[in-house]
């Protein structure tokens, strides 16, 4: 079992508003910070445009964990697309939690541009929990 | 059933309605009906059957055909707990809707399990409690995450996707309909994609499922579909302080943040 474990490489899909958290990935990425190959970013204008909708294909499709990532608070372009973001993934983690997929595999943090430290941190950190917790049992 | 058929007489001959939408009973088979003041005889064969009939889905042709009219119609306390959505959703104006109120027996209360047996104004049936009962979704919360995905699978797959489901309900009025997406949902086969098809459903019914069972009862492959809007009805009144068909000017969280400022409440933080 441990050795299914450690050869088993999380897929992640990590959802990104345009103005923070995917500049914070991207600025990880130009201070040469280390975060793992397994994150998948996909940018998006505002956490706000994340349909729950996309974050069940994410799972049906086979990922493994999704992280929902926007602006602090206070700071969406938007005004408000971040805080709408928290109420879905809250209720939405619960509907998962329902149906028997562990609610740890969707996640929602906020990234400033600024912050390429705390993505590389987040996106290992997600990375090591959801290799904890094993392959989704959604995976085909 | 006089009072019943004489108020509805008063109401349509006053010229206060211009129709009302009841049932008439067909060769035993209740059947919707528009009555109106030229046929004022026909109310002689309005009845209140023992079970439900999704009054609001046909309420909703009848409104798009005459906007500007006044209109009666028969609810029960889950019809009027869509009709509070259907205005909160500006798929209809309050003002020209004129609900006639009917109270659920205990029997029926009982077998729909219905938390709310009576709309907020009853013209006809004594009001009975509703019925507390959350076993369904503890027979569910009793299995573990692994018992609880084969549970649910089992039941997925049985889908034939008739759209039963999604034809039935009061709340389900939206113009495109996400379960036809074929790029959210692959097309052209059965059981659909699972779960998929049945979690998209039942995330949008967050905030939107006023919890009358019709679907259930529509389901051809008897999937307790209720369970899983009944959860996340739950979710948005523990986490959200919001329970849908309650209020008409009270608007959805998921939707609309309101004007108390932006605040998530903390309750959310902790999950
Ligand atoms: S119980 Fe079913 S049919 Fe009734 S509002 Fe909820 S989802 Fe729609
Ligand atoms: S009513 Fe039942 S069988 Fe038909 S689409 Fe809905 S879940 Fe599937
Ligand atoms: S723009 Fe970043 S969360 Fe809205």
């Amino acid at each position: 079992m441990s050795d299914v474990k450690e050869s088993f490489e999380p897929k992640i899909i990590a959802f990104c508003c345009n103005w923070c958290s995917y500049a914070g990935a991207d600025l990880a990425g130009s201070m040469r910070l280390k975060y793992p190959p397994n994150v998948l970013p996909i940018r998006v204008m505002c956490s706000g445009r994340i349909s729950p909708h996309f974050i069940l294909k994410a799972f049906q499709k086979g990922a493994d964990g999704v992280l929902v990532t926007g602006c602090h608070y206070g700071d969406c372009h938007y005004i408000k697309g971040n805080y709408i973001t928290k109420r879905r993934v809250t209720i939405m983690k619960d509907l998962l939690k329902f149906i028997g997929i562990d609610s740890r595999r969707l996640k929602a943090d906020w990234v400033a541009g600024s912050e390429g430290d705390k993505w590389a941190r987040v996106a290992t950190e997600f990375t090591e929990e959801i290799r904890a917790l094993g392959p989704s049992p959604l995976r085909g | 059933m006089d009072k019943l058929r004489n108020y509805v007489k008063e109401l349509l001959e006053s010229g206060e309605i211009t129709g009302f939408l009841g049932l008439i009973d067909d060769g035993g088979h209740p059947i919707p009906h528009l009555f109106t003041k030229e046929h004022i005889d026909r109310l002689n064969d309005l009845v209140v059957p023992d079970f439900r009939y999704p009054m609001t889905d046909i309420l909703l042709k009848i409104v798009r055909k005459y906007p500007e009219s006044t209109i009666g119609v028969m609810v029960r306390g889950c019809d009027d707990r869509a009709l509070i959505e259907l205005a909160k959703n500006q798929k209809i104006m309050s003002d020209l809707i004129r609900p006639v109120g009917v109270a659920c027996s205990k029997e029926m209360a009982e077998s729909c399990r219905c938390s709310q047996p009576y709309p907020r104004e009853i013209h006809y049936g004594e009001k009975v409690e509703g019925v507390q009962d959350r076993s369904d979704l503890e027979e569910v919360e009793s299995m573990d995450l692994s018992g609880r995905l084969d549970y649910w699978m089992g039941q997925f797959s049985k889908c034939i996707k008739c759209y039963g489901c999604r034809n039935i309900c009061s709340m389900c009025f939206c113009d495109q309909c996400t379960l036809e997406d074929e790029t959210l949902v692959m097309t052209g086969q059965t059981p659909p994609e699972i779960p998929i098809f049945h979690l998209i459903r039942a995330f949008h019914m967050a905030g939107r499922c006023i919890d009358c069972g019709l679907c259930e009862e529509a389901c051809p492959a008897h999937i307790p579909l209720r369970s899983l809007y009944r959860k996340v009805r739950e979710d948005m009144a523990n986490y959200l302080g919001y329970v849908t068909g309650k209020d008409e000017y009270e608007k959805d969280p998921l939707e609309f943040l309101g004007s108390e400022g932006y605040e998530v409440p903390s309750k959310i933080d902790e999950t």
